[in-house]
């Protein structure tokens, strides 16, 4: 047998070897999943192999999908920092905490659990946003985008750059001086585009 | 019948009236019992943790809570899942 005939016979095995060992996968796979062996259960964390992977995979794909968006040059204006903490206390403390605020029960049953945005957060601006706005799969985090306009949103990231300093008295301060409470803030917005944000640029 | 309709309307008042109170006391407290499903949420709690001396700390305690319960030392099993608590609460 000449050199390429060999080496032709050689790479059909390596094919031929290669794909048997993709549909046995597969079928094993097929398999783990009729039999129900991934325990969903959310009391049940994953292992560390898998929850890393998970992690690393939500972190990378917001991380990606952020990188566009652009920044409002006001987040630190109080009044939006007011609005955001309003909204934040209506719609996000009760998964996510507050300063001087004890878990909840819903906060304790998450898996994986809301992380505690009293705590310093690695997510930059941007990638906040993304998050509030789309929210995140598997994780219970709901995209606010589908009800909420972006200027709403960017005042909810505007009060999370602030949080972490907050002591419970100043939260509770600041949630009380909002220019308007969350239904009057939804009501605006409602009213103002007919609750349409598509002529937005979309982020 | 009578008598049957009036136990039936008393017991079922008494029952309506202690709802409140016992899922009142039911959820008064959050404290972590040492079985399988506080294990399991403490271990999400802690992975949950950024890396540091809190998670250390909380890891370290697991470990030592998970032997006592072994163990069936379930007193002890129990102040180690606290201190594993208070350590995520950092």
């Amino acid at each position: 047998m000449s050199d390429l005939a060999a080496s032709r016979m050689g790479m059909r095995w390596l094919i031929v070897t290669l794909a048997a060992g993709a549909l046995l996968i597969a079928v094993v796979a097929a398999g783990l999943v009729y039999m129900g062996s991934f325990d969903v259960a959310a009391d049940k964390p994953h292992s560390q192999p898998v929850f890393w992977l998970m992690d690393t995979v939500r972190e990378r794909s917001v991380a990606v999908r952020a990188a566009g968006i652009a920044v409002p040059g006001d987040l630190a204006d109080a009044k939006r920092i007011a609005s955001g903490a309003a909204q934040y206390d209506e719609m996000c403390s009760l998964c996510h905490l507050a300063p001087g605020m004890k878990r909840t029960e819903i906060s304790r049953g998450l898996y994986p659990r809301a992380p505690e945005l009293r705590r310093k957060s690695e997510l930059t601006p941007a990638e906040q946003f993304w998050v509030v706005k789309h929210g995140l799969k598997m994780t219970g985090m709901p995209a606010w985008g589908v009800t909420h306009d972006d200027e709403l949103l960017w005042d909810v990231v505007a009060f999370l750059r602030k949080l972490p300093d907050l002591t419970a008295e100043q939260y509770q301060t600041l949630v009380k001086s909002a220019p308007k409470s969350h239904d009057e803030m939804m009501h605006e917005m409602m009213m103002d585009d007919g609750h349409g944000h598509d002529d937005q640029p979309k982020q | 019948m009578v008598r049957w309709i009036f136990s039936n309307l008393v017991f079922g008042t008494l029952a309506l009236a202690s709802f409140p109170a016992s899922f009142a006391v039911a959820h008064e407290d959050h404290h972590m019992e040492c079985n399988e499903t506080g294990m399991n949420a403490m271990h999400a709690d802690i992975q949950a943790m950024d890396d540091g001396e809190a998670k250390t700390t909380a890891l370290k305690e697991m470990q030592i809570a998970e032997d006592m319960m072994a163990k069936k030392d379930m007193k002890a099993c129990a102040t180690h899942m606290h201190n594993a608590m208070e350590a995520t609460e950092k």
